[in-house]
């Protein structure tokens, strides 16, 4: 935490917390046995609410759970512990406004919530940072590259503002000044497996900085870094896997995608560029519809490729006509299970079933040391809320001049929940091939790249 | 650099049929660079690697089916552009790598012992062992599994029983394909029943129909692929596909030097898949097509020539017909190697912790 002020106010209110939870859930447990399970969350979020200063995604993740697992029982219990809580209390309190509900999502309760676009600023943020939050968290800037090349460069302009306060050294006191602006992005939209991996390489750079070197220099040092990781591992591995991709497509096939990622477009770009004859099937899926982006930028080069746009519920009776499936991921896990936009396990199931060989597109910086074993596990919730979603509903359906929505939006709804998790995990055995700057590989190996587990240096 | 080329290609032949019982393709590739080596007079490092680059280029395309030597070039490159650079002249550096591309050579050839000692213990008594076409590690293993449980069976068999049992109940028998359109099958069957080892041919069509019978299947190889998979003599996937459904094992034998950096996503995406392979004859799309495009009686003409008289020869089928095929890592249960038994994810494992380190 930079100032010291609100540290030390809030480590009082956090010991206060802590405190109170204890007496409550005593008392609770007099009251009611039944409810063991609950009551040993909450004295794990009443411990873990002591050391979050620098392992603020840590925290935030352990403390959801907990916070929704106290709302369900006793709402007012609840809002007395949401008070105190700074930033969790402010986000858990947008996201269950709508009403007197939350009686459902309960087993999904612990994926990121969706968060209002206008959520509070804690402390000392940058402008530039806010602005990323907001973008975040309104879907402006969407996809784990975008995502992270914007971090890295907002990064670059808090770094270059920074003024080491006195008798503090650089090295030593960025990252805290860094870490309520990591943390309020986080507080916009759950960080990325590319984000996350991106900061911890330069938490790694700032601590290895030298002390004797004069301020700016360190400063311009540090931004040179940053560039430089975004260049290796993002821009130059897009070019070599664009190599490597497009020798897998011969004239003649038919590439099916589905949804829109960078790298699948730009290697479908490049394809084309090398006068390369094949056709495009796009892969769509509501609500995002990403798929219609790609579709305009394919078909607006000169010739436009020949498309065939379609949505998931048709891809059945298209898949047989595939030749090799493309896809894009958000992560690569240990065991091989790929963390992509929900839809994605489906078009690749779909693929194997029927034998189309699925190549997915990933560069090593997007591999993430843990275990992924289904899509419930880690997930990241859409849209803001019911009546936002309906509203799209409704959008959509005023646009196609389908049949009128029969649904009334407000209260009658109250028994309705909309979930939308925004990713799915694709199993390694449904993937061909995982195309990474250092070739093809299977993706159950992965993990025996040096690479991807960040032993190089930037 | 051409005339290099050439002479290259001349040891490259040279050295293959005159050692034809040893050496497989890729230590082939890897002698004949060396030799190269020897006589080039690249006076740096680059010069060297660019050079060698070529000759690798040029011996594949000499060959009809370069996968095998793909394989020994790339492993040959690799290991000159990692060998530390630390000799005082690049003369010596070169002789140093001459003189290690030979002592790999060597060495290598001790490594099909080795893979026949792994997979020797997955060969039990009364086994009965399918194997495909032609391979120098499968025979050598089967060779060696013969040889030792003849002796133990005559250090055990004191008695008059035993000594009847290792005479004439053998350890093990084997089942061993056709293989067309090469025949190979015949020749492995030929030197194993030569051994003394009960062996019968099967036709390449009567495998699901043998494999009931059948323990296992031991399989040599071109190359073993990134994916883990197999590149091998066609029919080798078909084999595989009928082991899967049966329920058997299915061991491949590879030396390390054949674990070939390259990725086919399907049967083909292998370099050795061209146009001319499983194509229609002319006489079939001229007969479809007239209904459509409305042909000039010259083309029915063309049929009428080609066309009435059905004559197919072995070698007309066999150049419409692949003569490596892929196998999926999925149908493998082990591959064997100098390097340890690998399971196919531990294949791509090494193959990557190797080249892309």
């Amino acid at each position: 935490m930079p100032v010291p002020e609100p540290e030390s106010a809030s480590a009082e209110s956090q010991s206060l917390t802590k405190a109170q939870k204890k007496a409550e859930g005593r008392a609770r447990q007099e009251q009611q046995r039944a409810a063991k399970a609950a009551q040993k969350q909450q004295q794990q979020s009443g411990q873990n609410a002591g050391p979050s200063s620098n392992k603020s995604k840590g925290s935030t993740v352990q403390k959801k759970p907990a916070l929704e697992s106290n709302k369900i029982p006793s709402a007012a219990a609840s809002s007395s512990k949401d008070a105190p809580t700074t930033r969790e209390g402010a986000v858990g309190a947008d996201g269950l406004s709508d009403g007197p509900k939350s009686r459902g999502l309960r087993i999904f309760s612990h994926f990121g919530l969706p968060k209002t676009p206008g959520h509070q600023i804690k402390g000392d943020i940058h402008p530039a940072i806010v602005k990323l939050g907001l973008q975040f968290s309104e879907f402006k800037i969407c996809g784990a590259n975008a995502r992270c090349i914007a971090t890295l460069t907002a990064f670059k302009t808090v770094i270059q503002d920074y003024v080491t306060p006195p008798h503090n050294t650089l090295s030593r006191h960025l990252m805290t000044h860094l870490s309520p602006q990591i943390t309020h992005l986080v507080t916009a939209r759950p960080m990325s497996v590319t984000m996350g991996n991106a900061i911890r390489q330069l938490k790694l750079e700032i601590s290895g900085s030298d002390i004797d070197l004069p301020e700016q220099d360190a400063k311009d040092a540090l931004c040179q870094e940053i560039d430089n990781y975004i260049r290796d591992r993002i821009i130059i591995a897009d070019e070599v896997i664009e190599d490597l991709a497009v020798k897998k497509i011969k004239d003649g096939d038919v590439v099916l995608t589905y949804a829109r990622s960078s790298l699948v477009e730009k290697i479908l770009l490049r394809a084309h560029s090398l006068n390369k004859r094949f056709s495009v099937m796009v892969i769509d899926s509501r609500p995002l519809l990403e798929g219609k982006t790609l579709l305009h930028s394919l078909t607006s080069v000169i010739p436009p490729i020949p498309c065939t746009y379609a949505l998931l519920p048709a891809l059945p009776s298209l898949i047989t006509d595939a030749d090799i499936v493309l896809l894009g991921a958000h992560s690569l896990h240990a065991n091989g299970s790929v963390y992509s936009r929900a839809g994605t396990a489906m078009v690749a199931m779909l693929a194997k079933e029927h034998s189309v060989p699925v190549m997915l597109c990933c560069e090593t910086y997007k591999f993430s040391e843990t275990v992924m074993l289904d899509g419930f596990g880690k997930n990241e919730l859409g849209l803001l809320s019911i009546n936002y979603f309906f509203a799209l509903l409704f959008a959509d359906a005023v646009c196609n001049q389908t049949a009128p929505m029969k649904f009334s939006l407000g209260a009658s709804n109250s028994n309705l929940e909309v979930l939308n998790p925004l990713y799915d995990s694709t199993p390694a055995s449904c993937i061909t091939a995982v195309v990474t700057e250092v070739g093809l590989i299977p993706p159950t190996s992965i993990s025996s790249i040096p690479l991807a587990l960040g032993r190089t240096t930037l | 650099m051409r005339m290099c080329v050439s002479v290259l290609i001349h040891i490259y032949d040279e050295s293959l049929p005159s050692e034809g019982q040893k050496l497989s393709t890729p230590l082939a590739a890897i002698l004949a660079l060396t030799e190269m080596m020897e006589q080039s007079n690249a006076g740096t490092m680059f010069e060297l690697l660019t050079e060698l680059k070529g000759a690798a280029e040029a011996l594949s395309r000499q060959s009809l089916n370069p996968i095998g030597l793909k394989a020994g070039c790339e492993l040959f490159i690799e290991f000159i552009t990692l060998f530390p650079h630390d000799a005082a002249s690049f003369s010596e550096l070169k002789t140093e790598l001459i003189r290690q591309g030979q002592h790999y050579a060597e060495q290598a050839l001790a490594y099909r012992a080795k893979i026949a000692e792994l997979a020797f213990d997955f060969i039990k008594d009364d086994s009965v062992i399918l194997t495909h076409s032609y391979s120098r590690v499968v025979l050598q293993t089967l060779l060696l599994a013969h040889k030792r449980k003849r002796i133990s069976g005559e250090i055990s068999g004191s008695n008059a029983t035993c000594e009847y049992f290792s005479s004439h109940v053998l350890c093990f028998s084997v089942f061993v394909t056709e293989a067309r359109p090469r025949g190979m099958g015949i020749k492995t069957a030929e030197m194993l029943t030569a051994a003394g080892i009960p062996c019968t041919v099967v036709l390449d069509s009567a495998v699901a129909y043998a494999i009931d019978k059948v323990d296992f299947v031991l399989m040599g190889s071109e190359a073993v692929v990134e994916s883990g998979g197999l590149v091998n003599a066609v029919g080798s996937n078909q084999i595989a596909i009928i082991a899967k459904a049966a329920n058997k094992p299915f061991y491949a034998l590879a030396e390390s030097y054949k674990f070939h950096r390259m990725f086919p996503l399907s049967q083909y995406d292998l370099p050795s898949h061209n146009p001319g392979v499983l194509s229609f004859p002319q006489t079939m799309s001229a007969r479809a097509r007239p209904a459509s495009s409305g042909l000039p009686s010259k083309a029915s003409s063309v049929l009428f020539d080609n066309g009435s008289p059905i004559r197919m020869t072995q070698e007309d089928i066999a150049r419409n017909n692949p003569d490596v095929d892929y196998t999926r890592p999925d149908l493998i249960s082990l591959v064997f190697s100098d390097v340890g038994s690998l399971t196919p994810e531990g294949v791509s494992q090494y193959l990557v912790g190797m080249f892309a380190g």
